[in-house]
């Protein structure tokens, strides 16, 4: 069979073999029956009750999505409640009840109006389609209009075809599963396309008409960096993307062609990941987000129950460290029992430490007990306890005087428990200015890559407008980076990195010469990581840092990394 | 009826977060509020779909009508979502 090559767009520069897998979502509704048989009254009904399930069903999918994804694909779903509750859409559902219809076809009826309408516009516009189409199956779903097709347990090695993805589609993909997706519709700034980059996960987007020839179950290659879909693909075409891509996994710390161990650690959100993680070859856990505890319950995890889960964690990883994140929560994640405000920009708000230390002292303290316990275990891997957003050094003080008292009140219980190591984020620039006084407080420092861009550049992640700002290969976050580490050097303080720079091998070299100690990333990127690591020297990369940090500008960063790579 | 003509400000224009809080505010009035282009039709202001038709990009001038007692109130804030730059509201 010859190789046949599809052009779309690219979403992501990555590339994935795998097995074509057609998804249609719902089957189509059989037609209406007759008016007569309906009873107004009850549809109406119906209708609401459905109306009531999809509202809590988005309100989920939108914690689920920002505890996974993050707070600027969260928002999405923002804009389907609004509009599961747009007038013109209750009263054309009503109206078309009135007219004889059952529930389920008086939505599918009036949404289509819509969705034809704004798929004839451009731009923006023409993705609100595929929002309506996201809120219009989950009303019909919830009128008992067939299950919806479970996206979350593909066969391992699936290639997604589609005519397009709704958000919640996309936010059901497992990168760990699936090997990537095309669609027939969709651009660069489509939420697909957006979820795709979040979740690193090869995709073409775009791709037209063409890609319904393609069958179900034939072979494809996605490669994302020329934007195009190769169906049957030679074995050299093959060999080249498996080669690109499936890196084989090492187990074992790795060290630089010249000899000096990096530790490659994973990022974790839930214990589902621990595994991956260690499948993966990561050393230990670089950043472990606790917020997964405490989302989508009624009343925040108790003292054993956290205890329970970083022991897991620890006992994953025998050898390694374990570094478990204090609860980093604010005003954009809806936790009722939490009582969070309603803030204009919860991400300059009473988020993460400002809240351990304020209103959420409680919760704090437990979780502290809960830490301070697993740490004593002899089973398992060394525990580190890290602060989320801090800016000055009394919160770090004080936070340590709150785990001193929990320590204290251990002792007095004659319950056992270690002191953990206990380190800061790096994610203000605050505390990359006051790196050289932090040292004397804690033990470690991880930057954390994503929310550090964001505030250096006060430009925000997933806004493509600002997308070139809010990127790690900015000048102004290179020097970030090299403040915060070289405050640390000749200090017993390590230095890590968690957040999406770690995770991108182009960048390995210069975090290496940029004199990183660790550095931790989603689990699907640690084999890359670790050769990158271990094709680098020490000496080189320590002249590539210098040139980088002399470069004022991202386009001569960019230079000197492609001159590195070729 | 109190009407007044504002520029929108917000680099998304009506479409995005702007939206979702205009839409927000509007429908928070128990009075009928209508938004449209200068010289062209006026559709509801609590409607994120009507709101989203009408396709407005930074800079725009848009009418913004209503009736009822609170009327220069919520036009006040309307206004307000609409003159406001993106992440300083």
């Amino acid at each position: 069979m010859t190789e046949r090559r599809l052009s779309g767009v690219g979403a992501t520069p990555l590339s994935g073999v795998g097995t074509a897998v057609w998804y249609a979502p719902d089957a189509e509704l059989g037609s209406p029956p007759d008016p007569e048989t309906i009873d107004a009254d009850v549809e109406r009904e119906r209708f609401e009750t459905a109306r009531d399930v999809a509202r809590e069903e988005i309100r989920a999918e939108r914690e689920r999505t920002a505890a996974r994804l993050g707070e600027a694909e969260a928002e999405v779903f923002d804009a389907h409640v609004q509009f599961l509750d747009d007038p013109q859409i209750t009263e054309g559902v009503e109206a078309a009840i009135d007219d004889g219809l059952p529930a389920e076809h008086a939505v599918d009826r009036t949404f289509e109006q819509f969705i034809e309408r704004f798929e004839g516009m451009e731009g923006q516009m023409a993705e609100r389609a595929d929002d309506l189409r996201d809120v219009r199956d989950r009303l019909v779903r919830a009128l008992g209009g067939g299950e919806r097709a479970d996206l979350g347990s593909l066969p391992e090695g699936s290639v997604v075809l589609a005519e397009r993805l709704t958000p919640s589609d996309t936010a059901q993909l497992d990168p760990e599963r699936v090997a990537g997706f095309a669609t027939v519709t969709g651009g660069r700034t489509s939420h697909a396309a957006i979820f795709a980059r979040s979740l690193a996960l090869p995709a073409i987007v775009g791709v037209g008409a063409a890609l319904r020839n393609v069958a179900d179950g034939a072979d494809v290659v996605v490669d994302g960096r020329d934007g195009a879909l190769l169906v049957d693909p030679d074995e050299e075409t093959r060999r080249e993307t498996a080669g690109a891509e499936t890196v084989e996994v090492r187990d074992g710390t790795v060290e630089t062609a010249d000899g000096t161990p990096i530790e490659i650690a994973a990022n974790v959100g839930t214990e589902a990941d621990l595994a991956s993680a260690a499948e993966r070859g990561a050393d230990g856990i670089g950043l472990f987000r606790t917020e997964f505890l405490f989302l989508d319950r009624e009343s925040p995890p108790g003292e054993d129950e956290q205890y329970e889960t970083y022991r897991e964690a620890l006992e994953t990883f025998p050898d390694g460290r374990v570094v478990v994140r204090t609860l980093d929560i604010g005003g954009d994640k809806p936790v009722a029992y939490l009582g969070l405000p309603d803030e204009e920009n919860p991400f300059l708000g009473e988020r993460g430490v400002r809240r351990s230390l304020g209103p959420d002292t409680d919760l704090f303290e437990t979780q502290l007990r809960a830490l301070l316990r697993a740490a004593d275990e002899d089973a398992g891997g060394q525990l580190s306890v890290m602060l989320p957003l801090v800016a000055t050094i009394d919160e770090v003080r004080q936070a340590r005087e709150t785990m001193e008292s929990v320590a204290a009140d251990l002792e007095s219980e004659g319950v056992s428990y270690a002191l953990p190591e206990f380190g800061v984020m790096i994610e203000t620039p605050a505390t990359a200015f006051l790196a050289d006084a932090l040292v004397e407080n804690v033990d470690f420092f991880s930057i954390g890559t994503n929310d550090l861009v964001q505030y250096v550049m006060a430009a925000e992640r997933g806004n493509d407008r600002v997308a070139a700002l809010g990127d790690y290969r900015q000048p102004a976050v290179l020097r970030a980076i090299h403040t915060t580490v070289a405050a640390a050097q000749g200090t017993d303080v390590w230095v890590g990195m968690c957040g999406e720079m770690a995770s991108d091998p182009e960048v390995t070299e210069l975090l290496v010469g940029l004199g990183l100690d660790e550095l931790s990333m989603s689990a699907v990127a640690v084999p890359q990581v670790k050769r990158a690591v271990s094709e680098t020297t020490v000496t080189g990369a320590r002249e590539l840092a210098a040139r980088a940090l002399a470069a004022c500008t991202k386009r001569e960063v960019d230079c000197l990394l492609t001159e590195t790579t070729q | 009826m109190p009407e007044r003509v504002v520029t929108v400000v917000p680099e998304d224009g009506l479409h995005a977060r702007p939206a979702s809080n205009f839409v927000e505010t509007a429908s928070e009035y128990d009075i009928e509020i209508q938004v449209g282009h200068v010289d062209g039709d006026l559709v509801n202001a609590a409607s994120m779909l009507a709101i989203t038709g009408l396709g407005v990009t930074s800079g725009e001038d848009v009418r913004l009508v209503a009736e009822g007692a609170e009327a220069e109130a919520a036009l006040d804030e309307l206004e307000r979502i609409l003159s406001t730059p993106e992440g300083e509201g």
